[in-house]
C-alpha cells in the first residue's frame, strides 16, 4: 500500500530540480538573455551606447560590406581548422612518447604544460620577436651561416596567419597531450600485446586499435580546442594586433574594435550574432548527437 | 640467436634513442619563448634598447624582478604587482570553489537525478561557454549595477561563476556517468536522501575531477583580462590588469625587462598549481573527463 | 526560461542602482597613462590635487592607446557607476556630453577665462553645443620628423624641405646602408605618416574638406592618389624588420644612428632626452616638410560625470582648477614631453623643440592651419578613422595599387557612413 506524499516527500522530488535551478537562472541570463539582447543591438543603429531603435538588417549588410569582415571570417575557419589539426596531431605524438615509460615524464609534462599558465599579454611579446626576421630564429640561423634562410611570415600579410597558429598551438598542445594521455593510460595494456604477438608493427597498432579507441579524448579535446579558438583574442592582440594591414584579424578582434573602439556597437552585435549562428550550426548537432547517444546507452 | 637478440636490441635502442630524441626537441620548442622570457629579464633595459632581443644578457640584473614586484608603477601608486596579487586570490579562491561546487552538484543532478528535460538543460548550460565574451560585457555590466556589485571583487566573482558553469558542469556529468547507479540506488534504499549521497558517497569519488575542473577554472579565471578590467576598478582590479599597465604602455617607453618579469611573476601561481597538481591533473583526466 | 526571465528582469528594475558610495575628499579618475614619464606627469596633478585636501584615486587601464580604457569606461557608465573624472581623447568626450553624462564646466570657464587661454581649433573637442565639459591639460604635435643629427650630417644631409626632398635624402641614406626611415607595420604609425604626407601636400583645408567632412570628391580626388603614391616611396625606404616594431624600439634606431629619420609626434622627445642627447646637438626635430607649414594637434582633457554627491562635485571642483593651472600645466608637460594645453604659459623652462612646437602653434592658430591629428582621433569620427587605419595599413604591407587603395577608402567610408 502506498502511503501519502508528504511534504517532505514532495520536496525531496523537487530537489534535484531546485538544485539546478540557480544554473539555470543564471545562464538563461548571463547567456541566453544576453543573446536576446546583443540580437536587439543588432538590429538597432546603435553606436557608442546601446539604443533599442529598429533598422532592420542594416548592420548586417554593413557588416558584410566591411573587408576587414570577410577577412576575419576567412581566417577563423584557416584557423580554427589548422589549430585543431595540429594541435591534435602534436599533441597526439608526445602523448604515445610519453606514454612509453619514459624517464623524467613529470618534467616534460610540465614543460609542455605551461604554456597555458601564462598570459598571453607577454608571452606574445617573446614570440613577436621570435618570429622578426630581423632580431629571432631567422637571424640566428643566418648568424649561424645557413644565409639563404628565411623565416619571415609574420611580415607577409598571406601567410602571417600562420604565425598566429604557431603561437596558439604552443599555446595548447600541453592540453591536448594531457587529454591524451589520460585517454592512453585508460587503455588496457594487454591489447597492445596481444596485437604485438600477432605481429602487428607498433605504427600499425597505434594507428588501426589505439586511436580509435581515443575517440572520447577526441572529442573532449575538439569542444576544448574549438572553444579556445573561437575566444582567441589576448592572443592576436598582442603577436600580431590583427596586422600586417588586417591579414590577421579574427572575429573576436573585430567585434572588440567595432564595439570599444570605432564606436559601432550595431556592427559589433552583428558580428556577434553570426559568430554565435556559426558556432550553434557546428556545436548544436554535435551535442544533440552526443546526448542523443546518451539517451539510449548508459 | 644471439644475433636476432643483439639486432633486437639494437632496433629498440634506436627506437629509444628517437622517442627520446623527438620528446626533448619538442621540449626545446616549447622553452623557447621562456627562454627569451628570462633572458630578458635579466638584462638591463639599456641593453634591450641597444638591439640586444634574443641573444644572452651581458650583465645579468636581477632588478627588473625586483621593481616588478613591489616598484613598479600601476598608474600613480608604485607598489608593484604585490596588493594585486592578492586580489587576483582573494577573487579566484572563491570563484573556483563556486563553480565547481556548482557543478560538481549540476553534474550529480544530471546522471544520477534525471527528469525529463535534463538532457537539455545541460545541453544549453554547455553551449553557453561558446558565447564571446566581447558581447556579453554591456548587459553584464548593467545587471551587475542593479545589483549593487559593479566594480566590486564579489561582482567579478559572480561573474566568472555563471560563466564557469559550463565547463565544470561538462567535467562533472562526464565523470559521474561512469559511476554505477547501482551505487546511488543502493544507497537511496538504505535511506540516504539527497545530499547525503551526494556529500558522502560522489564527492569522495570525485576526488580527481575535482582536481581537474579545479585546474582549469584556476587557469582561465587567474588569466581573464576582459572581465577584470571591465567589472573592477582601480584598487580592486586583478593582477592581469596590473600587468597590463606595466606591459601596455601606448606613448611611453616600454620597459620589456621588467614587462617579462612582471609576466612570470604574475604566472607563479598557476604554474606552481600546473606542476604540483599536474599529476593529479592527467590522473583526474584518465579517471573521468574523457569518457563522454 | 521566459517566465525565468521575465522574473529575473524584474528583480533586476525593483533592486536600487549601485550605490555610488565614495568616500570623502576622494577624486577618481580613469586614465590610460602607464609609461613612467607619463606617471611622472600625472603625479605633478594629483599632488596638486593633494595639497587642496583631496586624495586622488587611481583607476589606470593602459593599453590599445586607450581602448582599454574607454571600454572599462563604457562598462562603468552602463552598470551606473561612472568615475568622478575621466582622460578623454578624440570624440569620447563629445559623445558623453552629447549624451548628457559629462557636467558643465562653463561656470569655471567663465570664471577664470580659460576660454580664452586656449587654441580655438581645440573648441570641438572641449566643447558641445553652449557647454564646456572639458579641460585640456597637453597639446601633443603630430607631425614631427626626429633625425639623427651626426647621420644627417655624414651623409650631408639638411632639413628636407618637401617629401620630394625628404624621399631623395631617403635613397642617398638608403644607398649609403643606412636605413632611412625608422617605421613600423602597426596602422597607426604609417597613418601618422600618410596624413603627414596628405596635410604638407595639399594644405589644411584640402585635409578638412577629406579627412573632417569626408568629401566624396577629395576622398577620390588626384590629390588622395598622390599622397598613397608618396607613402609607397615611404614604403621602399623601410628596413625588413619593421613588423611589429613598437614606435619607441623605432626612436631607439634613430638615437643609435642606426636609422636616420623617424617621422612621429613629439613622444617621441622624450626617448632621445633619455638618453641624455641633445636636441639640434646629437639630434633634429622638425616639422614634417610642408609648403605652408601646419600643426597637427592631440590634447588629453578631463571631463567630469555627473552625480548627486556634494563631496564629489567638490572634488571634481577641485581637479578641474588643478588641471587649468598654469604653473601645473608647465610642470606637467615638462616632464610628458608635449607643451601646455594653455597658450599663456611662459616657454622659458622648454627644450628647444618644445620652444618650436610653441612657435609654430602661434602661427598656426594666427593663419588658421591647426588641425587635429586623424591618427589619434582628433579629426575623423572613430568609425571613419578606422577606415583610413584599414586602408593604409594594408597598403603599405601589400602589392595594392594607390588607386585600388583609394577604391577602398572610398567604399569603406561610405560603408561606415
Amino acid at each position: 500500500m502506498r502511503r501519502p506524499l508528504t511534504f517532505k516527500d514532495r520536496l525531496a522530488a523537487l530537489l534535484p530540480k531546485l538544485v539546478l535551478s540557480p544554473s539555470i537562472l543564471a545562464v538563461s541570463v548571463g547567456v541566453y538573455l544576453f543573446i536576446v539582447w546583443t540580437a536587439a543591438i543588432s538590429f538597432s543603429s546603435s553606436k557608442m551606447m546601446p539604443r533599442f531603435d529598429f533598422v532592420g538588417l542594416d548592420q548586417y549588410v554593413r557588416l558584410w560590406s566591411t573587408p576587414r569582415w570577410i577577412t576575419a571570417v576567412e581566417n577563423l575557419f584557416l584557423f580554427t581548422a589548422l589549430f585543431l589539426a595540429v594541435t591534435i596531431a602534436i599533441g597526439l605524438f608526445m602523448a604515445i612518447l610519453l606514454d612509453q615509460k619514459i624517464r623524467a615524464e613529470g618534467v616534460l609534462r610540465a614543460i609542455y604544460l605551461y604554456p597555458m599558465a601564462l598570459s598571453f599579454i607577454v608571452t606574445g611579446t617573446a614570440w613577436k620577436w621570435i618570429m622578426n626576421p630581423t632580431l629571432g630564429v631567422q637571424k640566428v640561423v643566418n648568424d649561424l651561416g645557413w644565409t639563404s634562410f628565411t623565416f619571415d611570415w609574420i611580415t607577409r600579410p598571406e601567410v602571417a596567419i600562420y604565425c598566429v597558429v604557431i603561437a596558439a598551438v604552443w599555446q595548447s598542445t600541453g592540453f591536448a597531450m594531457a587529454i591524451f594521455l589520460a585517454g592512453l593510460r585508460g587503455i588496457d595494456n594487454s591489447i597492445i600485446k596481444a596485437a604485438q604477438i600477432e605481429g602487428a608493427g607498433l605504427t600499425r597498432i597505434y594507428l588501426a586499435i589505439i586511436v580509435p579507441m581515443l575517440r572520447p579524448a577526441f572529442l573532449s579535446v575538439i569542444v576544448l580546442l574549438s572553444y579556445i579558438s573561437i575566444k582567441s583574442f589576448d592572443l592576436v592582440l598582442a603577436l600580431t594586433n590583427a596586422g600586417p594591414g588586417s591579414a590577421t584579424e579574427m572575429p573576436s578582434t573585430f567585434m572588440f574594435s567595432a564595439t570599444f573602439l570605432r564606436n559601432q556597437m550595431g556592427v559589433g552585435a552583428a558580428s556577434a550574432m553570426m559568430m554565435l549562428m556559426t558556432v550553434a550550426a557546428i556545436i548544436v548537432p554535435y551535442l544533440y548527437s552526443e546526448l542523443k547517444e546518451d539517451r539510449n546507452g548508459h | 640467436m644471439a644475433t636476432d637478440r643483439r639486432s633486437a636490441r639494437r632496433a629498440r635502442l634506436i627506437g629509444r634513442a628517437f622517442i627520446y630524441g623527438a620528446l626533448i626537441a619538442l621540449a626545446a620548442f616549447y622553452l623557447m619563448p621562456l627562454w627569451v622570457m628570462i633572458v630578458t629579464s635579466l638584462k638591463s633595459l639599456d641593453e634591450i634598447y641597444s638591439g640586444s632581443f634574443i641573444g644572452m644578457p651581458q650583465a645579468v640584473t636581477f632588478e627588473a624582478w625586483g621593481k616588478a614586484w613591489s616598484t613598479a608603477c600601476i598608474g600613480t601608486k608604485c607598489e608593484g604587482l604585490q596588493p594585486y596579487f592578492v586580489n587576483s586570490l582573494m577573487m579566484v579562491i572563491p570563484a573556483v570553489i563556486l563553480s565547481s561546487g556548482i557543478g560538481a552538484i549540476n553534474g550529480y543532478v544530471l546522471t544520477k537525478w534525471r527528469f525529463r528535460g535534463s538532457n537539455i538543460v545541460f545541453g544549453m548550460l554547455l553551449f553557453g561557454c561558446f558565447l564571446p565574451f566581447q558581447a556579453v560585457l554591456l548587459p553584464m555590466a548593467q545587471v551587475l549595477g542593479r545589483l549593487g556589485l559593479a566594480g566590486s571583487i564579489p561582482g567579478l566573482v559572480l561573474v566568472h561563476t555563471v560563466y564557469g558553469i559550463a565547463f565544470t558542469t561538462l567535467f562533472f556529468r562526464n565523470y559521474f556517468i561512469t559511476i554505477p547507479d547501482e551505487l546511488t540506488k543502493a544507497a537511496q534504499i538504505d535511506g540516504a536522501g539527497f545530499f547525503r549521497i551526494f556529500f558522502s558517497i560522489m564527492l569522495p569519488a570525485a576526488l580527481p575531477i575535482i582536481v581537474v575542473s579545479c585546474i582549469w577554472q584556476f587557469t582561465q579565471i587567474w588569466n581573464d583580462f576582459l572581465f577584470g578590467v571591465s567589472f573592477t576598478a582601480g584598487e580592486s582590479s586583478p593582477v592581469t590588469v596590473a600587468l597590463n599597465n606595466i606591459v601596455n604602455v601606448t606613448m611611453g617607453r616600454k620597459q620589456y625587462n621588467v614587462d617579462m618579469a612582471s609576466a612570470m611573476i604574475a604566472a607563479i601561481p598557476t604554474l606552481v598549481v600546473y606542476v604540483v597538481a599536474g599529476r593529479y591533473f592527467v590522473r583526474g583526466l584518465t579517471a573521468g573527463a574523457v569518457k563522454g | 526560461m521566459s517566465k525565468v526571465t521575465k522574473f529575473l528582469m524584474a528583480t533586476a528594475l525593483v533592486l536600487p542602482l549601485a550605490s555610488t558610495a565614495h568616500a570623502e575628499g576622494k577624486v577618481e579618475g580613469i586614465h590610460h597613462w602607464v609609461s613612467e614619464s607619463e606617471v611622472g606627469a600625472l603625479k605633478v596633478l594629483t599632488d596638486s590635487l593633494g595639497a587642496k585636501g583631496f586624495t586622488w584615486e587611481d583607476s589606470a587601464v593602459g593599453g590599445l592607446s586607450g581602448a582599454n580604457a574607454t571600454q572599462a569606461l563604457r562598462t562603468r557608465m552602463a552598470a551606473g557607476n561612472p568615475p568622478a573624472t575621466m582622460q578623454l581623447l578624440g570624440y569620447e568626450g563629445v559623445e558623453w556630453a552629447n549624451e548628457g553624462a559629462l557636467r558643465s564646466l562653463n561656470e569655471p570657464y567663465a570664471k577664470n577665462g580659460w576660454e580664452a587661454a586656449i587654441a580655438p581649433a581645440i573648441l570641438p573637442f572641449v566643447k558641445a553645443g553652449d557647454d564646456y565639459f572639458a579641460v585640456p591639460i597637453n597639446m601633443h604635435r603630430q607631425n614631427w620628423v626626429w633625425a639623427n643629427k651626426a647621420v644627417f650630417d655624414a651623409h650631408g644631409i639638411t632639413e628636407p624641405k618637401s617629401w620630394d626632398e625628404l624621399i631623395a635624402a631617403g635613397k642617398t641614406l638608403k644607398e649609403a646602408g643606412v636605413t632611412p626611415i625608422a617605421l613600423s607595420d602597426q596602422s597607426w604609425q604609417i597613418l601618422e605618416v600618410f596624413e603627414a604626407i596628405l596635410t604638407d601636400q595639399n594644405g589644411t583645408d584640402f585635409y578638412r574638406k577629406a579627412v573632417i567632412d569626408l568629401d566624396e570628391a577629395a576622398l577620390s580626388g588626384p590629390e588622395m592618389l598622390k599622397a598613397f603614391d608618396t607613402l609607397g616611396e615611404v614604403r621602399g625606404l623601410v628596413d625588413a624588420g619593421y613588423t611589429g616594431r613598437d614606435w619607441a624600439v623605432a626612436t631607439g634606431m634613430v638615437a643609435s644612428g642606426e636609422a636616420a629619420m623617424q617621422i612621429m609626434g613629439d613622444w617621441a622627445k622624450g626617448e632621445f632626452l633619455a638618453k641624455g642627447m641633445k636636441p639640434g646637438v646629437d639630434f633634429l626635430c622638425f616639422p614634417t616638410p610642408a609648403a605652408t607649414p601646419n600643426f597637427k594637434f592631440v590634447i588629453d582633457s578631463f571631463g567630469t560625470f555627473g552625480n548627486e554627491d556634494p563631496a564629489i562635485t567638490a572634488g571634481q571642483d577641485a581637479w578641474v582648477e588643478t588641471v587649468m593651472d598654469a604653473e601645473n600645466q608647465k610642470n606637467f608637460n615638462l616632464i610628458k614631453g608635449s607643451i601646455p594645453a594653455r597658450t599663456d604659459v611662459p616657454v622659458d623652462d622648454f627644450d628647444d623643440c618644445a620652444k618650436r612646437s610653441f612657435a609654430d602653434r602661434e602661427a598656426a592658430v594666427a593663419a588658421g592651419t591647426m588641425v587635429g591629428g586623424l591618427t589619434e582621433g582628433f579629426a575623423a569620427q572613430p568609425q571613419f578613422a578606422g577606415v583610413f587605419f584599414d586602408v593604409v595599413g594594408q597598403f603599405f604591407v601589400t602589392e595594392m595599387t594607390s588607386q585600388e587603395a583609394v577604391q577602398m577608402l572610398v567604399d569603406g567610408i561610405n560603408n561606415a557612413r
